[in-house]
């Protein structure tokens, strides 16, 4: 093996390159499948989606898609799916800082509780879709109806309002994905030093007082990262919504499936993905940005 | 040698106090609204569906228990639910395999390049779990049509691994720069080569990160759905196709009833098994920067 390298005819400069970073070069070998892997598997569709989106079959190159989808109603199909990333960030930060602080410190029942918190994860998101379309179903009927009317309220007909129909996938995503919130947090809190609560306690500084001022300041960077990349997801919400509402309100992800599944509606149904993963890359860039300036 | 971490200011309270009661009345609340959905995957599998989807009021609490929703989903012959879960499990395993495969040479190279490159090349993986499946799923099927591998389970499994690769490769990572790096050069003087020393001294030191790992991929391909209802084989849907299918208006709902039911018990015990690796480290790469 030595022998053959030496004798071989690769010019000098080659050669000395391979000897001075023999080692940074093998450790690229070793990393270069999962590279071609992840290159012909998801970068080369996501430019292949926008390279279709100004296609028909008939058309080298044409806006052609994307003036259709506005004509169909594009820009409520990004308000809808912005809203609900809006609502669904709003109270997953809420439930996962209260439910991070909670875990952060010691109580009996503790890790009884980190369990519960964590297993909505494991639940598969059709499975919920399903579970949840039974607690906010279309009609007056559905599980929520009957804890409302146990208390004295209700019905409420959740489906029947673009904002009733919204929340409703709010809240369902967000029982399925608080937990990813949570965890990243309960990081955050794990990297806040306890000589700082102390220094602040000394000082005088109360609870609120402490969480305005050390906590907060100290889990920024997780809480912005984790915000980012649960924005991401959240625009890309799909079988839980098209289970819950369907096409009402009109989300830009079950909007691509719809056309895709309607003959001929690759073309259009590119156009949409385009957009979306514009929105998407928005989030990507974000996150490298501010992950990347610390 | 002296501890440098500060007094541990985590002594447990045992007295009960005005804050304690609050804390665990908060705990009580958040744990039933958690738990609530759950236990109505239970509820809508053993109670007839006249009291559950078929319902005005549906009631919170069992009136009657009844194993015919799972009988009727199970044994319908429209939507055979066997080669189903056979399907999921054969995909699901590949999943794994493809990940722990891929996922320690990847990890091993990352965790021996210089931090610079490794930190680019870890945001190449990072973008790729964050890029919306249904845009990827939708180009793809071309190459697999014209390869003739379209709805076959490696097609969906090649897919998934998209979702699986990247906090494979971190964990992993982890786990390999947990090792102290002499345990790699004495294999080397040893006469050990690279793949010698990875396979036959590294590995077997990171077993646990390996299975829990395998675990983590094998319950992402079972739970995921967006490029398995693109990708399917309507001949043989995968289970949470099957659901997706069943309920959005192609089948009976007693088989979303009992499928959802079937798929979830697995996944609770995983979760249960797998949260321990389930790190902030790792969903967010981009805070460590």
């Amino acid at each position: 093996m030595d022998g053959a390298r030496r004798n071989s005819e690769a010019p000098r400069h080659v050669r000395d390159f391979w000897h001075r970073h023999t080692d940074q070069l093998i450790a690229l070998i070793f990393v270069a499948p999962a590279l071609a892997y992840v290159g012909y598997f998801a970068f080369y569709p996501a430019l292949d989606t926008i390279v279709l989106s100004f296609q028909t079959p008939i058309h080298p190159f044409t806006t052609f898609n994307y003036e259709y989808n506005v004509g169909s109603g594009l820009y409520t199909w990004i308000g809808n799916t912005l809203w609900l990333t809006a609502g669904a960030l709003a109270l997953q930060f809420g439930l996962a800082l209260g439910i991070a602080s909670i875990l952060s410190r010691p109580f009996r029942g503790r890790s009884i509780f980190a369990t519960i918190a964590i297993l909505p994860i494991g639940i598969a998101t059709v499975v919920a879709g399903f579970t949840f379309s039974q607690i906010f179903p279309g009609t007056g009927s559905g599980y929520a109806n009957s804890i409302l009317e146990f208390f004295g309220f209700g019905p409420y007909y959740w489906l029947n309002s673009t904002s009733g129909a919204l929340a409703a996938v709010v809240i369902a995503d967000s029982w399925k994905n608080t937990a990813l919130v949570v965890i990243i947090l309960v990081a955050g809190y794990a990297s806040i030093p306890q000589s700082l609560y102390q220094a602040a306690a000394i000082d005088g500084a109360g609870p609120l007082r402490r969480f305005r001022y050390v906590t907060l300041p100290g889990l920024r960077s997780f809480i912005v990262i984790a915000l980012l990349i649960r924005g991401a997801q959240e625009v890309n919400i799909f079988q839980m919504a098209y289970i819950m509402i369907s096409s009402y309100p009109q989300l830009l992800t079950v909007q691509i499936y719809v056309l895709y599944e309607t003959a001929g509606g690759l073309y259009l149904a590119s156009a949409v993905a385009s957009v979306l993963l514009g929105i998407v890359a928005v989030f990507i860039v974000l996150v490298l940005v501010i992950g990347g300036r610390r | 040698m002296i501890d440098p971490r500060p007094p541990a200011a985590t002594h447990v309270k045992r007295r009960f106090t005005w804050s304690n009661i609050g804390l665990y009345a908060t705990v009580v609340v958040l744990s039933i609204a958690l738990l609530f959905p759950i236990y109505l995957i239970f509820l809508i599998a053993f109670v007839p569906d006249k009291y559950t989807l078929f319902s005005g009021r549906p009631p919170l609490i069992p009136p009657t228990l009844t194993l015919a929703n799972l009988q009727t989903g199970l044994t319908l012959s429209t939507t055979p639910f066997i080669p189903s879960m056979l399907l999921s499990l054969e995909i699901a395993f590949m999943v794994g395999g493809i990940a722990i495969g891929l996922g320690i040479p990847t990890a091993y190279g990352l965790s021996r390049l210089r931090p610079t490159v490794a930190y680019g090349l870890t945001t190449i993986l990072f973008v790729v779990n964050m890029l919306p499946s249904i845009t990827i799923a939708i180009p793809i099927t071309v190459p697999f049509i014209k390869a003739g591998l379209y709805g076959s389970p490696i097609a969906i499994a090649l897919t998934q691994e998209l979702l699986a690769l990247p906090i494979t490769t971190f964990l992993l990572v982890g786990a390999f720069q947990a090792l102290p790096r002499d345990l790699e050069s004495q294999a080397r003087v040893d006469g050990a080569n690279r793949m010698r020393a990875l396979y036959g001294n590294l590995v077997p030191l990171v077993r646990p990160a390996l299975v829990a790992a395998f675990l983590l991929s094998w319950m992402l391909s079972w739970d995921e759905s967006t490029f398995a209802l693109i990708l399917y084989n309507p001949a043989n849907p995968t289970l949470p196709v099957e659901i997706f299918l069943a309920f959005t208006g192609r089948g009976n709902p007693d088989i979303a009833v009992a499928f959802s039911f079937i798929a979830t018990v697995p996944v609770i015990i995983l979760t249960i098994f797998l949260q321990k690796y389930l790190k902030g480290e790792d969903l967010a790469v981009g805070v460590r920067g």
